[in-house]
């Protein structure tokens, strides 16, 4: 396979892959790493990518594992994930400051979810995978990514309700 | 679309029941202009999911080949090393040749060097006359050759008995 080629099939997952990886570690330049070392790994397995049905799943599955593993080394490591990087991360809601507030609340909501709902949510409501793709790419069964959606879905409804009785942020 | 309709599609969301489509539906109708007040807080939601997509990495994929680039690593480090090798493999001939230059060199003094050089000359001679003395003996070969002479008579004798 060509880098041309390889690129050009890789573009159209790429930035998936990435939004992925931030979800989970919340830091741009380390979402940037994870991607790069993805995209990397996959290069270097070139000759097997043909093997794979579905590319796109699969780099989602090394993906998920990669930030697992990032994850489990911060946690041993004793190191906090810092994301300084809240503000700048939507240039285009610079327009808004009160629209900009809410929906940066509802992203410390979703951040603030156990790992496995996060990526779900991150994968349907974001990415719109279908629950069997879902459940492919994160090696669960179906019913175990339809729960977790829902009760995601109901962790963030009731942060939600929290924030609109009470007007906190 | 009617309110009761999306009160049930949200219902059904947050069970994790709706389907993608009706999820779209969802997501057109909260990101629109009429969202119904008492549904106004989960407007948010849905417009952070739709702004979400459009995040995306900056960076390039830089694609370095590991294996070519071994082989041009290797590729180089045998070119420097030939370089390399021709290069200090002819500094100890020259130093060699230089060698046997300054050998003869060894005499600053060229009137010494030439007495030297005499007296190295007379020994090889001296050593080649010595060898010349045995070669005395080849002598014995031409009086040998001589005595030779005498067959002739053989012959004559032959020939007067044939006749």
């Amino acid at each position: 396979m060509k880098e041309r080629v390889f690129i050009k099939l890789t573009n159209g997952f790429k930035d998936k892959l990435y939004r992925l990886a931030k979800r989970l570690l919340v830091s741009n330049e380390e979402a940037e790493d994870a991607t790069q070392e993805i995209l990397l790994k996959l290069w270097k397995n070139k000759k097997k990518i043909s093997e794979y049905k579905n590319v796109e799943a699969f780099a989602m599955t090394m993906t998920k594992n990669y930030c697992y593993d990032k994850l489990k080394a911060k946690e041993t490591g004793n190191l906090k994930i810092v994301h300084s990087n809240y503000k700048d991360e939507h240039p285009s809601l610079h327009r808004q400051v009160e629209a900009k507030d809410s929906l940066e609340w509802v992203g410390r909501i979703m951040d603030g979810l156990p790992d496995q709902q996060r990526m779900i949510i991150q994968l349907r409501d974001i990415e719109q995978y279908d629950n069997a793709e879902i459940a492919k790419m994160l090696e669960m069964n179906e019913t175990a990514v339809r729960v977790a959606l829902s009760r995601g879905r109901k962790i963030i409804r009731e942060e939600l309700l929290k924030k609109h009785n009470y007007g906190v942020v | 679309m009617e309110l009761s309709n999306i009160e049930k599609l949200l219902e059904k969301y947050f069970e994790g029941e709706t389907t993608l489509s009706e999820e779209k539906e969802l997501k057109v109708y909260f990101t629109g202009e009429n969202v119904a007040s008492h549904l106004e807080r989960y407007k948010d939601l849905f417009q952070f999911f739709s702004n979400e997509v459009h995040v995306g990495t900056s960076s390039e994929v830089v694609l370095s080949n590991p294996k070519k680039s071994w082989y041009t690593m290797t590729g180089i480090a045998a070119s420097v090393a030939i370089v390399a090798g021709l290069f200090f493999a002819n500094i100890p001939d020259k130093p060699g040749g230089k060698e046997v230059a300054t050998v003869t060199d060894t005499y600053e003094d060229p009137e010494l060097a030439l007495q030297k050089t005499r007296e190295v000359l007379h020994l090889v001679a001296q050593l080649m006359n010595e060898g010349k003395k045995d070669l005395v003996y080849l002598n014995e070969f031409t009086t040998a050759k001589r005595d030779l002479v005498y067959l002739n008579e053989f012959e004559n004798a032959k020939n007067k008995l044939i006749k």
